[in-house]
């Protein structure tokens, strides 16, 4: 059986143009994508997590044939990638850049009508699949009118809809919920969730960790164009080990998170800030040897704590194990 | 053992695409019918500009002045005709060779590109929409100019005038895919493509004949196809004069820029992409 995604070694470096003056100017490169391999099993829909700029959307352009590896391979579909790139992309439903997909001018049954001319359906099924994909997605209350007068979750659903108008067996989805409200987000998720029981495996990109607990078979946690983690979501939570997490809340000067990290017995811990206050979180294989300790040398470094919460691992803690870092600090970023 | 098949695009196929192109630009520009007007008028005033200059500078004498130095007294089509060609240049220029940007912006391109439809097919959609447009608007303000000046637009050898347009519509197109490509590598490149507009304009002698320019000058101008195509409608509307006295000889000369510009032109564009897939990506903007 052929695997869906097949990557080995996949290396991106940017070369950008830096000036120096008006003649000179200097190349930097930047190693976006340093070795990252994968396989992703039909039927599965696997989530691909990071900070922004972690290279996520480096390798899902790689992935749509939008951009070239600098170095490695890749086969999508049993297609080799820079080899046969009209096939990968005739096989992949592809939902990238949210609404800006669009034409705005257009109503959304023409978009859908028009992209799938460029998919190559004869006109008769582009109607009729406009047509299945506008009712399986609730979009007929609007789907005759330009999108220019769309709500932003309205664009984002029409966007995902362009996505199946090839019914293609793979999809990939670039953070498809940003900008939807929460109902709105829950009813993606669960039609991504009815599309793999039918059949189609799913690429999908986040940088909410919640949403791929609920959402995805497998992940790979990505971090500076490396693959840090993947597995399934119980698998990495049960990979940092015994250890349990402890989150507290309150005024936390950064002398008191710094005197923290070098505590005996605490493997990591992250500092954000929500609301006003500092959530410290601490990842610790023995949270009752290691909290008074905590608690004492944060209270020492003049630390207001207003709640301590032992907590249970997720897949943010496994970013943090892994990093030293939470995703908030590094999506802020 | 399950695998996936791949059966490439037609022929038929990607016609379909193309038209889809072209009908997608048509029903986008069909939601800004001011803009239509609009394209209507302005080679009408930017014609009758020199127009009524002519006539305050010399009076009853104007057109006889005229057939002197370019060899038709019907100064009104003559200005019209090159107004009117300028619009459809113009419309190369920034329908073509700008798209890849404006789509850029939009954040279309990157949508359009994952589909399995090359490049060459999306751009010979957005060429026949800007043939279609610019033509059709071209032609309308020409027939609305001369009523409006009281010319008789029906006069000459039309048919021969229609193929001397539509003939150097492609090498016009070919030029277009090279400033697209410039376009891709230098984004911020309107001031690019409105330098040149007004170059490739002045050249072909949008409002003068070209053997009115310096020999040097006059040898650059006939080095772009819509010099020929201007003198060419001029010519067999008009019978100022064939650069090599039969209409054959000025329509080989087309054709030969009309076999070699539109490949040279995708090369260069197909090239430019690939440097681009190669770093930033297609739809860096």
């Amino acid at each position: 059986m052929t695997i869906p995604v097949r990557i080995e070694n996949l290396q991106k470096t940017y070369q950008t143009k830096k000036r120096q003056g008006l003649f000179k100017s200097s190349v930097r490169q930047v190693d976006a994508l340093k070795g990252v391999s994968l396989e992703i099993e039909r039927g599965e829909i696997f989530g691909l997590l990071g900070p922004n700029g972690a290279g996520k959307t480096t390798l899902i352009k790689i992935l749509t044939t939008l951009l070239l590896p600098t170095n490695g391979r890749a086969f999508i579909n049993g297609f080799e990638l820079t080899k046969q790139d009209d096939a990968i992309r005739a096989t992949v439903g592809c939902m990238l850049m949210g609404e800006r997909g669009l034409y705005w001018k257009l109503t959304g049954r023409e978009n859908l009508v028009f992209f799938g001319a460029l998919y190559h359906l004869p006109p008769a099924a582009r109607a009729r699949r406009a047509d299945s994909v506008i009712e399986r997605l609730n979009l007929g209350e609007y789907a005759d009118r330009p999108v220019e007068t769309y709500s932003s979750g309205q664009k984002m659903k029409l966007a995902f809809a362009k996505a199946l108008i090839n019914d293609a067996p793979l999809l990939i989805l670039d953070e498809p919920t940003n900008t939807l409200d929460l109902p709105s987000a829950r009813e993606l998720r669960a039609v991504v969730r009815e599309l793999n029981q039918q059949g189609k495996t799913v690429i999908y990109t986040t940088h909410i960790m919640a949403e791929a607990e609920t959402l995805c078979n497998r992940v790979a946690i990505i971090d500076r164009g490396e693959v840090i983690a993947q597995g399934t979501v119980p698998a990495l939570k049960e990979s940092i080990g015994q250890e349990t997490v402890i989150k507290l809340e309150g005024v936390i000067p950064t002398q008191a998170s710094t005197a923290v990290a070098s505590l005996h017995g605490i493997t990591r811990s992250a500092i954000t800030s929500v609301n006003g206050h500092n959530q410290l979180t601490v990842v610790t294989p023995n949270q009752t040897a290691v909290l008074p300790q905590l608690i004492q040398t944060l209270s020492g470094h003049g630390a207001i704590l207003q709640k301590i919460t032992p907590e249970e691992v997720t897949l943010e803690d496994v970013f943090i194990a892994h990093t030293g870092r939470t995703l908030a600090e590094d999506t802020a970023q | 053992m399950t695998t996936i098949q791949y059966t490439p695009p037609t022929f038929r196929h990607k016609l379909s695409a193309m038209l889809a192109e072209t009908r997608l630009r048509l029903i986008n520009i069909s939601r800004y019918p001011g803009q239509l007007v609009m394209e209507f008028i302005i080679p009408i005033v930017f014609a009758a500009m020199p127009m009524l200059l002519g006539q305050a500078t010399a009076g009853d004498q104007a057109a006889a002045n005229f057939a002197a130095n370019t060899g038709t007294a019907n100064y009104v089509a003559y200005l019209l005709i090159g107004a009117n060609v300028f619009t459809i240049v113009s419309g190369a220029f920034w329908h073509i060779a700008y798209w890849v940007r404006f789509e850029q912006e939009t954040g279309t391109l990157e949508a359009v590109y994952i589909t399995p439809t090359s490049s060459p097919v999306l751009i010979a959609g957005v060429c026949l929409y800007s043939a279609i447009r610019s033509t059709g608007t071209a032609v309308i303000a020409f027939l609305i100019g001369c009523l409006i000046f009281r010319v008789n637009p029906f006069q000459g050898d039309i048919i021969l005038a229609l193929l001397f347009l539509f003939v150097g519509l492609i090498p016009l197109y070919g030029i277009a895919f090279i400033f697209g490509a410039v376009v891709l590598k230098i984004k911020e490149s309107q001031s690019v493509l409105n330098l040149m507009q007004w170059l490739v304009s002045f050249l072909m002698g949008i409002f003068f004949p070209v053997t009115v320019l310096p020999p040097f000058v006059r040898f650059i101008a006939q080095l772009f196809p819509p010099t020929w195509m201007v003198n060419g409608v001029r010519s067999a509307l008009l019978g100022v004069g064939f650069f090599l006295e039969t209409w054959y000889l000025d329509m080989a000369v087309l054709w030969a820029f009309l076999l070699f510009a539109p490949l040279f032109g995708i090369w260069v564009f197909t090239r430019t992409e690939g440097n681009l897939r190669g770093n930033q990506g297609i739809g860096q903007f």
